[in-house]
């Protein structure tokens, strides 16, 4: 199983990564932002397709609470219920996870070659050796010089730059996607995933080689780009931390606000909307909400 | 009906899925902070012999002298002529201590090359992540009183002097030459030391990471470092005789025969380089990395290679004479006893090989000689014996004329 994941998928990203620090003139950080690029740019429609289904289902969500509470004592009639608006608004709960399931090899394989390339120590190079393929640039950039700006790539970051702009970035990104909860606990909940994570990470950069953080950064910035430009916007990291309920008056961003009950038509209509595809967006709309339409 | 089975499946798969997906993040996180927890070494040290002792850097932190007569008995350790020295880090300092005392380390100290007698001094260069030392140990008395604290002895010298100061860490082993130690590091200097008093005499900064060893030949020291370039200096002030540059950098360390200067490169290939001027003699490619040491003797040179070969190419045209298949990487440099090439894979088969046709000796290899753990380090012989330093922590002794095992000693269980 181990040699299967090896030639498949680690031994390709591993090998291109090395030939483009060869290409780039023997600059291993600046490969691995390329690479990062590129495996993201060949993962964009899975991840606007990720990001279109979480929204959509985000969008269901007043909707679904509502079933919550009205069915809590039947939970087959819930069942019924959810599985009933899921229809009527044209969503496949399952759309966001296939999408992030088909990413999660490509990201290990990306983390996993980033550490094999570094190969910081003689018996990490020696085992390098196994999953190199005969090609020249290949042979000719091994060892990688690790020095990229102030890093030495194989060591971690000791200053706090790193750590910062690791947790930072993942903070943005997180905040964008994670929708304010009405009930107060839920929302304290929230808020500390929201963090706890970014915090997690940071922590991670100061003990971790500081290649495989500048991917993390990478990584975030790219995924913070087209979270921007799929949702037309800064999404939740400019909303109000806890939403206010039926405040019609309130001007507030139209895709991000909880939706008052008296408007689930139009809620189911506009999830509706957002499950179809991106060509089904109109141009002038693009232009309005967001590259997709949103 | 339909619609409610489906949607209560629908609701149990999504839940599902979110708990693989839960407990794959956390596989990936989980093997993110083993991967990157701790060191990831442990040494590869050959041996240096004489009057029957063995000295080697150990792969938990320590170096050790070990008596083949009395181990070939099962004598207790230590008998005559032996010791053991820790130089890695006590955990509650995080210094590193060593006959001269304790030195501030963040990171564990092992020892990749192989240590080299001369006198009563036997010396040994250390690796700790991105610091390194040089120690000279009088192998008589080994730097410790019979309180067990660290003694200073006569002649015992470490470099840098001061605890808190580093060179490089030191993969390559060093070389000594008269009253000079040759010392190669990985921020890319080349050392030369007063082997006797172990003062700096001077030093060259090749701009590139070292870890093979330095090779010298009529007052010439070669060296080669991963920035591609290959140097000759005069062994005496350190000064630029010849620099080339290589398309790929060198991977194995240095073996210098007559006029020319033997090693592989990253690019699959072995160089055979004139030692006067720099110009390449010939090129010879494999299927990976030339990594062992090349081994010349009598207008043969033995390379091994990671592509489970080990070639015996005519010194002079490259033509290939013969070529072995092992049953794994030959990582380790293999040594030459009378008429017999002795080399082990990377699993620990030990092979006894006619030099001249590249046959084994014993036919079918003998499973008796076979250490079946993984070998790395330099291979040593002295006489008939060939001794084996494998990755179990352990020592073997191979009897080349029987082709059997004679002896194994683990170091591991010693304190």
């Amino acid at each position: 199983m181990a040699e299967l994941w090896n030639t498949i998928i680690l031994e390709p990203v591993l090998n291109i990564l090395i030939a483009l620090t060869s290409v780039l003139w023997g600059n291993f950080g600046l490969a691995i932002i390329v690479l990062t690029v590129i495996v993201r740019l060949i993962l964009f429609p899975l991840t606007v397709r990720q990001t279109q289904s979480t929204k959509a289902m985000q969008s269901l969500q007043p909707r679904m609470q509502e079933l919550q509470k009205k069915y809590a004592k039947n939970q087959q009639k819930l069942q019924q219920e959810m599985m009933k608006l899921y229809k009527e608004a044209g969503i496949n709960p399952l759309g966001c996870l296939w999408p992030m399931l088909i990413q999660l090899p490509i990201w290990i394989a990306l983390y996993q070659s980033i550490m094999q390339a570094l190969a910081h120590t003689p018996e990490s190079l020696l085992s390098l050796s196994q999953h190199l393929y005969s090609w020249g640039a290949v042979g000719q950039a091994v060892p990688l010089n690790e020095h990229f700006l102030w890093l030495r790539l194989s060591r971690p970051d000791p200053n706090l730059i790193l750590a910062i702009l690791v947790g930072g970035t993942m903070w943005v990104q997180q905040k964008m996607v994670t929708p304010p909860a009405a009930d107060p606990r839920q929302q304290s909940m929230t808020s500390m995933t929201t963090l706890m994570m970014p915090l997690m990470f940071g922590f991670f950069t100061l003990s971790f080689p500081s290649g495989l953080a500048l991917y993390w950064v990478v990584s975030n910035i790219i995924g913070i780009v087209i979270q921007y430009f799929v949702s037309g916007g800064w999404g939740y990291l400019r909303a109000p931390s806890v939403p206010k309920q039926a405040a019609p008056a309130q001007k507030t961003p139209p895709t991000q606000k909880p939706i008052p009950a008296e408007q689930q038509s139009k809620v189911l209509k506009q999830a509706s909307e957002e499950s179809k595809t991106i060509k089904q967006a109109s141009s002038e709309e693009k232009k309005k909400r967001g590259l997709f339409g949103r | 009906m339909v619609n409610d089975v489906t949607g209560f499946f629908l609701i149990k798969i999504k839940k599902i899925l979110s708990l693989i997906l839960s407990v794959v993040t956390l596989v990936t996180l989980g093997l993110i902070a083993i991967g990157c927890g701790g060191p990831a070494y442990q040494g590869w040290s050959g041996f240096a012999g004489d009057d029957g002792v063995l000295y080697f850097g150990s792969m938990d932190g320590r170096v050790l002298a070990i008596n083949t007569s009395a181990r070939s008995q099962g004598l207790p350790f230590p008998s005559e002529g032996e010791w053991i020295l820790p130089v890695r880090a006590p955990a509650a300092s995080g210094g590193m201590c060593g006959p001269l005392g304790c030195m501030p380390t963040a990171q564990p100290t092992t020892v990749y090359g192989t240590p080299v007698v001369a006198g009563n001094l036997v010396y040994v260069a250390t690796y700790a992540g991105d610091n390194g030392k040089v120690m000279a140990i009088n192998r008589l008395a080994p730097g410790y009183d019979e309180a067990g604290i660290p003694a200073w002895n006569e002649g015992e010298w470490f470099y840098p002097r001061s605890e808190s100061e580093f060179i490089g860490s030191v993969v390559g082993g060093p070389i000594v030459l008269e009253d000079t130690l040759y010392v190669n590091t990985s921020d890319g200097k080349l050392y030369a030391l007063d082997a006797v008093k172990g003062n700096e005499r001077w030093e060259f900064d090749t701009g590139g990471k070292i870890w093979t060893d330095p090779a010298m030949k009529d007052n010439v020291v070669y060296i080669s470092n991963y920035a591609h370039k290959f140097f000759a200096l005069s062994s005496v002030d350190g000064s630029l005789i010849w620099e080339i540059e290589l398309p790929a950098a060198a991977a194995s360390s240095l073996a210098v025969a007559g006029s020319d200067v033997f090693f592989g490169t990253f690019d699959n290939q072995l160089y055979a380089v004139d030692g006067t001027n720099g110009n390449v003699k010939w090129t010879f490619g494999g299927d990976n990395w030339f990594w062992a040491t090349p081994l010349v003797k009598d207008g043969v040179v033995y390379a091994g290679c990671l592509d489970h070969n080990i070639y015996a190419l005519d010194v002079s045209t490259s033509n290939e004479l013969w070529r072995f298949t092992a049953d794994d990487r030959i990582v380790s440099t293999p040594v030459l006893v009378d008429d017999l090439l002795v080399l082990a894979s990377e699993s620990g088969t030990v092979y006894m090989l006619k030099a001249d046709i590249g046959k084994p000796e014993h036919d079918p290899v003998s499973v008796d000689t076979s250490v079946m753990v993984p070998v790395r380090a330099p291979l040593y012989a002295e006489g008939n014996m060939v001794y084996v330093h494998a990755s179990n922590r352990c020592v073997y002794c191979v009897d080349v004329q029987s082709g059997e095992k004679v002896w194994g000693f683990c170091y591991s269980e010693v304190e």
